[in-house]
């Protein structure tokens, strides 16, 4: 269970503090989906990074008893003059992770990554795809009861996106996802509940389909904008 | 009991929830100080031999110089093993320095994986540099005394206590200067400048008895000249620091780690959150 208690968050702007939500109260329920709406700027990826612990809100708490993982695929962790192997053995590490799951871990990203004998060829010479594929591996490989994900889906090539879709369907079972993403397919095939953040509230529906409603409410689709038309364009 | 095995098996490959706090501050630490290591000495050819070598160039060079003009700073104490025993601890104390300012920024990255804080890699730094600080002291100390420079050892009781304090009171330093150095950031521009004039003024080549008496008072406030004068009175049995004052050093040492303590706590969430 994740649990949101009066949780205010804002940001600094040249024209004073904007204010992404106040005073929010929410629980998650245990072991659902949940996929996080709302538009450019609202505070998705802030809220994710605040129920991952890695950001804070100016007041209030997140309670949790439950291990959350940082936000998937992330490789702004890694250091690029250390190789793949000593990067992933750092970061078991401080996930309290040695020796012979350490080592486990070790294959199952290597052979996720499908890098090779890159994996002992420092970060920096890696191309883009290897480091995402790389990192992706070793945020699935270490086990969590939630896993965040944000707009992760959208990067690599085809094969690297198919992969990681079975990887998480496979993890489904096991651990629950938090999604932040644009993509209304991605959550209506992974998510059971549905998070909107907009005007300074976070609001949790019981079905995706409904958050997904609403987001879509504000979208102006293409039967508003015909309307809207002049009708001299208008065939 | 199956039940139990049951729930081992099934954390074993992600992180245990009955880490405790303490677990998990030793794990974080531990696999820093790994990465520290590595990053720091594993790119140079000669590697791990740099931690001894760096010290050892700037003291030899120092030494040099003060031989070839024929000084001697203290009368039986070898102008090399007077030098080393100034600046080895101002080198830690200079590293700590820089190391401490620079500690968010220069890992911001990390700070996305939640168990680790400002504080861990201000920690690992330290301690590193510690390590570093005491293994060239040692090293140097034997090489020296196998090429025939020695003296008699003084007093290892006080030197482990000195540098026990001098530890925390370098801890407490970085951790203040770990949030001056993000939240003022024109000061960390200022800051180094500032060392450089305490590598003059604290005896690393001089010892404060050569100094005019009327400054004698004001240098006596430089915590940084007391560590440096109890360290050669550690070193060197017949050595004798005429204002080094052991008490001093404790109080500014407890200052230091609990203002750097203080600050820290009243800071560390700003150091990472977003604004």
């Amino acid at each position: 269970m994740i649990r949101l208690e009066n949780l205010t968050k804002s940001y600094r702007t040249p024209h004073g503090r904007k204010i992404l939500f106040r005073n929010v109260n929410a629980i998650f329920p245990e072991g659902k989906n949940i996929g996080i709406l709302g538009y450019n700027g609202a505070g998705k990826s802030t809220l994710l990074r605040i129920i991952g612990g890695i950001d804070y809100p100016d007041s209030g708490h997140v309670v949790s008893d439950q291990r959350i993982s940082w936000p998937l695929g992330l490789a702004s962790g890694f250091q690029g003059s250390m190789t793949g192997r000593e990067n992933v053995s750092f970061i078991c590490g401080i996930h309290g992770i040695w020796r012979e799951n350490k080592r486990k871990i070790m294959d199952q990203v290597q052979e996720f990554a499908e890098i090779g004998n890159y994996f002992d060829a420092p970060i920096k010479t890696y191309s883009s795809g290897m480091r995402s594929r790389l990192a992706f591996g070793l945020s699935i490989a270490v086990e969590f009861d939630v896993y965040l994900i944000d707009e992760v889906m959208s990067v690599g090539d085809v094969h690297f996106r198919r992969k990681c879709e079975t990887v998480i369907s496979e993890k489904r079972t096991s651990s629950s996802f938090i999604i932040v993403t644009h993509a209304m397919s991605v959550l209506k095939k992974n998510c059971d509940v549905g998070i909107y953040i907009g005007d300074g509230q976070v609001r949790v529906y019981h079905s995706i389909d409904k958050a997904i409603a609403l987001y879509q409410a504000g979208v102006p689709d293409s039967k508003v904008s015909e309307n809207n038309m002049p009708s001299a364009l208008n065939v | 009991m199956s039940v139990v095995n049951n729930i081992q098996e099934k954390t074993a490959m992600g992180p245990s929830n009955s880490r405790s706090v303490w677990q998990i501050q030793r794990d974080v630490i531990f696999a820093l100080l790994l990465r520290e290591i590595k990053t720091r000495f594993g790119k140079w050819r000669l590697g791990y031999a740099w931690v001894l070598l760096e010290p050892a160039m700037h003291i030899m060079l120092l030494a040099t110089i003060f031989s070839l003009i024929g000084r001697e700073f203290y009368p039986g104490v070898p102008t090399v093993l007077f030098i080393l025993g100034g600046i080895a601890p101002f080198l830690f104390f200079s590293h700590s320095f820089s190391k401490g300012l620079a500690a968010v920024s220069s890992n911001r990255g990390l700070f996305n994986y939640r168990h680790l804080r400002p504080f861990d890699t201000v920690v690992s730094r330290v301690l590193l540099e510690f390590a570093i600080y005491l293994l060239s002291m040692f090293v140097l100390w034997f090489v020296l005394a196998w090429f025939g420079v020695r003296v008699a050892f003084g007093n290892f009781l006080l030197l482990i206590e000195v540098n026990i304090l001098f530890f925390f009171f370098s801890l407490g330093l970085s951790l203040a200067l770990c949030v001056v150095g993000e939240r003022l950031p024109e000061f960390s521009k200022v800051l180094p400048l500032a060392v450089r004039p305490l590598y003059f003024i604290s005896g690393v080549f001089f010892s404060l008895e050569q100094v005019p008496v009327e400054y004698h008072a004001y240098l006596a406030w430089n915590p940084l000249m007391h560590v440096i004068e109890l360290t050669r009175e550690g070193l060197f049995a017949n050595y004798e620091g005429k204002f080094s004052n052991f008490e001093y050093f404790t109080f500014s040492s407890v200052g230091m780690l609990a203002l750097g303590l203080l600050v820290y706590r009243a800071h560390w969430r700003d150091l990472v959150r977003s604004q």
